[in-house]
């Protein structure tokens, strides 16, 4: 069941908060902070900086809203199937030390992130998720 | 040099987002009663204890550690 309160009908999409102003924009803030290595003051701050303006603009309603269920099915309990698979492998791996012979996803994807293009396209990936769950 | 349990660890994360991709494509197609991934967010995003939003403070919170664990930490 899908609730649709009026507000969430869309204000007449802000301009601003179309794809075509987001996306461009998400892309530029993932290229800037990309930029910045793990463990530096600057990384912390636009992650902080990023995700604290998303959730701002979540938080404050200025943006359309899309639809949310109000109530989940029983069919919803397939997500549980993937979720505590992936919960379990990663906490065996970290109960055995996250090493290099058991790796937890982080120190699987360190290596990964250390490349700009890389890193960049996962900040992308992060900044859209959030800007997803800033229109919920 | 990748021992077998480095692959075994490897795959079995490689399983778990295939296991992700499945249930989001079953999600996705007509007439599903499996409810896509943001529809789970959005519906813990409605969760309130009193005035306070719980399900959206949580959402984010958690979202926002995942960018600081991956790109900050």
């Amino acid at each position: 069941m899908i609730d649709q309160p009026p507000q969430a009908a869309a204000p007449a999409a802000r301009t601003w908060a179309r794809p075509l102003v987001v996306l461009p924009a998400l892309g530029a803030c993932a290229l800037v902070g990309a930029l910045f290595p793990s463990f530096s003051k600057r990384s912390t701050f636009a992650v902080l900086l990023f995700g604290g303006l998303l959730i701002w603009l979540g938080s404050s309603g200025r943006l359309p809203r899309r639809p949310v269920p109000v109530r989940l099915t029983g069919a919803a309990t397939w997500w549980l199937v993937p979720t505590l698979f992936l919960a379990i492998v990663e906490l065996v791996n970290f109960l055995f030390g996250s090493t290099y012979q058991h790796p937890t996803l982080s120190v699987l994807l360190d290596p990964v992130l250390d490349r700009y293009p890389a890193r960049a396209a996962a900040y992308f990936a992060w900044l859209a998720g959030m800007w997803g769950l800033a229109r919920r | 040099m990748n021992s077998l349990t480095r692959l075994l660890t490897i795959g079995a994360f490689v399983l778990a987002f295939a296991g992700f991709a499945t249930v989001e494509w079953v999600a996705r197609r007509d007439g599903s009663r499996v409810p896509t991934l943001a529809d789970i967010g959005g519906f813990v995003m409605r969760y309130r204890s009193g005035r306070l939003p719980v399900g959206r403070i949580a959402v984010y919170g958690f979202w926002l550690w995942l960018g600081w664990h991956l790109f900050a930490r």
